[in-house]
C-alpha cells in the first residue's frame, strides 16, 4: 500500500482558492454596487434595487453600445478567421521550410507589441495629412481623407488593427496545425489530381474543425478586450460610433457622472452575457 | 512552379503590411517635427535623438518604467509561485476535479475587464491600496496566475512519466521529483509561459487605467497621455515612447515562438 500522495491537494488548493477569491469578491461586489446608487463623489449609498437596469433598458446610448459590440466581435472574428485560414493555407502551400520560419516570426511581432503601441503606429498611419496610409489617396485626389472622424468608417478603420494584431498570430497557429495534420489523404487526394485549394477545403480544414473552433472562440473573447485599441484611437467616437458597451461603462462610471452603480449595472449585464455564452459554447466544442 | 512564385509574393506583401508601419514608426522616432508632419512621406532625413532624449529624462517616465517593471515582475513571480505547481497537479492527476479546475481557470479569462476594474476601483479604494504598487500587482496576480497555470500544463504533459518513476525508485518523495525532476525537464515550455504572463501584463492598460491616478502608473497609462502634452499631438516624442514600450515583449519574441513550436511539436507525437 503506498502512502496517499498529498501533492495535488497541496499544490492546487491554495492556488484555486486565491483565484476564487480575486475573481468572485469584485464579481459579487459589483452586482451588490449595481442594485444601489454609488458615486464616485460620495462613499454613502442607498439601495434602490432594480433601477439601474431599469433605466439601461431605455437608455439608446447603452443600446447603441451594446449593437457596437456585437458589430465589432461580428467583424474582427470573422475577419481574423478568414485572414488567419488564408495566410495558414497559403504558407503552408508555397512557402519553403526557411520562408516558413522567417514568416512565423514576423507574424508573431503584431500581436506581441502593447495594443497601445499598434493603436498610435495605425492612428498615425491613419493621419489625414501626414499618415502613410492616407498618403496614395491624397497623392491621387489632392484631398484628405479622415477614416477616424468619419462615423461610417471609424469602426471598421479600429477593427482593421485588431485584425491586423491577431490575423498574422492566428495565421502562424493554423500553420502549425496543417503540419500537424498526418500526410497520407493530402498524398492520396494529390495522387487524384485534386487542385491545392480542394485538398483544403475539403479534406484539410474539415479535419480541423474543432481546432478552428476554439481558435475562432479564442478571439471572440480577446475581441472584447478592445478597450485600449478604442481608447486611443477614437475615444468611442466620432459621436458614439465606436463606442462599445466597455468604453461606454467607462465614461460612465469615471469620465462623464462618476455613476459607478449605474456603470457597475452595464458591467453586470457584460458579465452575464459573456459567462453564459462563451461557458456553454466552450463545453459544447471542448466536449 | 509559378503558382508557387505566385504565392510567395502574396505571402511577403503581406510580411510588408506587419513591417512597413512598425518600421515607419522606427524611422519616425527619429525625425524633428518638421521632417515628421510633410504631405509628402520622407524617407531621408537627418536623424535626431531628441525625442528619445525627451522621452528618457522624463521623471514621469522613468518613474513609470520603475512601476511597471516592480508590478510586472512581483506579478509574474507569484504566477510562477502559484501557477506551476497547480498545472502540475493538474497534468499529473487527470480526474474530474482536476478538469473543472483547468476550465475555472480558463473562464478567468471571459471575464470582461471592467466587470473586475470597476469593483476593485471601490475595493482597493476601501482598503487604502488603490493607486499602489500592491495594488495593482495583487490585480496582475490573477491574470499571471491563471495564464500560467493554462499554458504550463502541455509542458509538464511532456515530461516523460518513466523518468519521473526512476527518480522515485530512486527515493525521491512526490514533492521532491516535482522539484529535482519535473521543473527542470520542463524547464524551457515554462519559461515561454511566464513569458507570456509577462508579456500580457506589460501590455496590460485598462485595469491600470482605473486602478491608479499617479503614484502607481504604468507605461502603457504615461505612453498613451503624451498624446495630451500641449496642443498639438507631439508625434516625433509619441513614435519614441511606442518603440521603447514596444522593446521588452519583442524582446522575447524568440522565446516565444519556440514555445508555439513546442506545443505543437507535441501534438503531432
Amino acid at each position: 500500500m503506498r502512502v496517499r500522495n498529498t501533492l495535488p491537494y497541496t499544490f492546487l488548493i491554495p492556488t484555486v482558492l486565491l483565484l476564487m477569491v480575486l475573481a468572485f469578491t469584485p464579481l459579487v461586489y459589483a452586482v451588490s454596487v449595481s442594485f444601489t446608487d454609488r458615486t464616485l463623489f460620495e462613499a454613502t449609498s442607498s439601495w434602490v434595487g432594480f433601477d439601474n437596469y431599469a433605466k439601461l433598458l431605455g437608455d439608446r446610448r447603452f443600446i447603441n453600445s451594446a449593437w457596437v459590440s456585437l458589430k465589432w466581435e461580428v467583424v474582427t472574428v470573422t475577419a481574423t478567421m478568414l485572414l488567419s485560414v488564408g495566410l495558414g493555407v497559403l504558407m503552408f502551400e508555397a512557402a519553403s521550410r526557411r520562408s516558413r520560419a522567417v514568416l512565423c516570426l514576423i507574424f508573431l511581432v503584431p500581436v506581441l507589441l502593447p495594443r497601445v503601441c499598434a493603436a498610435f503606429v495605425w492612428k498615425f498611419a491613419f493621419h489625414p495629412l501626414y499618415g502613410i496610409i492616407t498618403y496614395p489617396y491624397r497623392a491621387i485626389t489632392g484631398n484628405p481623407v479622415d477614416v477616424l472622424s468619419d462615423p461610417n468608417s471609424a469602426l471598421l478603420a479600429v477593427a482593421f488593427v485588431d485584425v491586423w494584431q491577431w490575423g498574422f498570430f492566428f495565421a502562424v497557429i493554423v500553420l502549425k496545425l496543417l503540419e500537424s495534420l498526418p500526410p497520407q489523404p493530402i498524398e492520396a487526394a494529390r495522387l487524384d489530381n485534386a487542385k491545392p485549394w480542394e485538398i483544403h477545403l475539403y479534406i484539410t480544414l474539415p479535419m480541423l474543425k474543432a481546432p478552428l473552433v476554439s481558435l475562432a472562440l479564442v478571439k471572440a473573447i480577446e475581441s472584447l478586450r478592445s478597450f485600449d485599441l478604442i481608447y486611443v484611437m477614437t475615444r468611442g467616437g466620432p459621436g458614439i460610433a465606436t463606442e462599445t458597451l466597455d468604453m461606454y461603462a467607462f465614461s460612465q462610471g469615471f469620465i462623464e457622472s462618476g455613476n459607478i452603480s449605474y456603470a457597475s449595472s452595464i458591467a453586470v449585464i457584460m458579465l452575464v452575457a459573456t459567462i453564459l455564452i462563451f461557458t456553454i459554447i466552450w463545453k459544447r466544442v471542448n466536449r | 512552379m509559378k503558382r508557387h512564385l505566385f504565392g510567395q509574393v502574396v505571402l511577403w506583401f503581406f510580411a510588408l503590411i506587419v513591417l512597413i508601419p512598425l518600421g515607419w514608426t522606427l524611422l519616425n522616432a527619429f525625425k524633428i517635427t518638421a521632417d515628421l508632419l510633410t504631405p509628402v512621406p520622407k524617407l531621408f532625413f537627418k536623424p535626431t535623438l531628441e525625442n528619445m532624449a525627451y522621452v528618457l529624462g522624463r521623471d514621469s517616465v522613468f518613474a513609470a518604467l520603475v512601476n511597471s517593471l516592480i508590478i510586472c515582475l512581483s506579478a509574474v513571480a507569484i504566477g510562477l509561485a502559484l501557477g506551476l505547481p497547480g498545472a502540475y497537479a493538474v497534468a499529473r492527476h487527470p480526474n474530474r476535479a482536476t478538469k473543472e479546475v483547468q476550465f475555472f481557470v480558463l473562464s478567468l479569462r471571459f471575464l470582461p475587464p471592467v466587470a473586475v476594474a470597476i469593483p476593485l476601483m471601490v475595493i482597493w479604494l476601501n482598503l487604502g491600496i488603490y493607486d499602489t504598487r500592491v495594488g495593482m500587482i495583487i490585480s496582475y496576480s490573477l491574470i499571471t496566475i491563471s495564464i500560467t497555470l493554462w499554458l504550463a500544463i502541455p509542458g509538464f504533459l511532456a515530461v516523460p512519466r518513466e523518468v519521473e518513476e526512476a527518480a522515485r525508485v530512486d527515493g525521491c518523495g512526490p514533492y521532491a521529483v516535482f522539484f529535482r525532476v519535473a521543473l527542470p525537464v520542463a524547464g524551457k515550455s515554462l519559461l515561454g509561459a511566464l513569458a507570456f504572463s509577462f508579456v500580457l501584463v506589460w501590455n496590460e492598460f485598462l485595469l491600470a487605467l482605473m486602478l491608479t491616478t499617479s503614484d502607481a502608473k504604468t507605461l502603457p497609462i504615461v505612453a498613451s497621455e503624451m498624446s495630451q502634452l500641449g496642443m498639438n499631438v507631439p508625434w516625433g516624442i509619441l513614435n519614441a515612447a511606442v518603440v521603447l514600450l514596444s522593446l521588452p515583449p519583442l524582446l522575447l519574441l524568440g522565446l516565444l515562438s519556440g514555445f508555439l513550436n513546442r506545443a505543437f511539436a507535441q501534438k503531432t507525437r
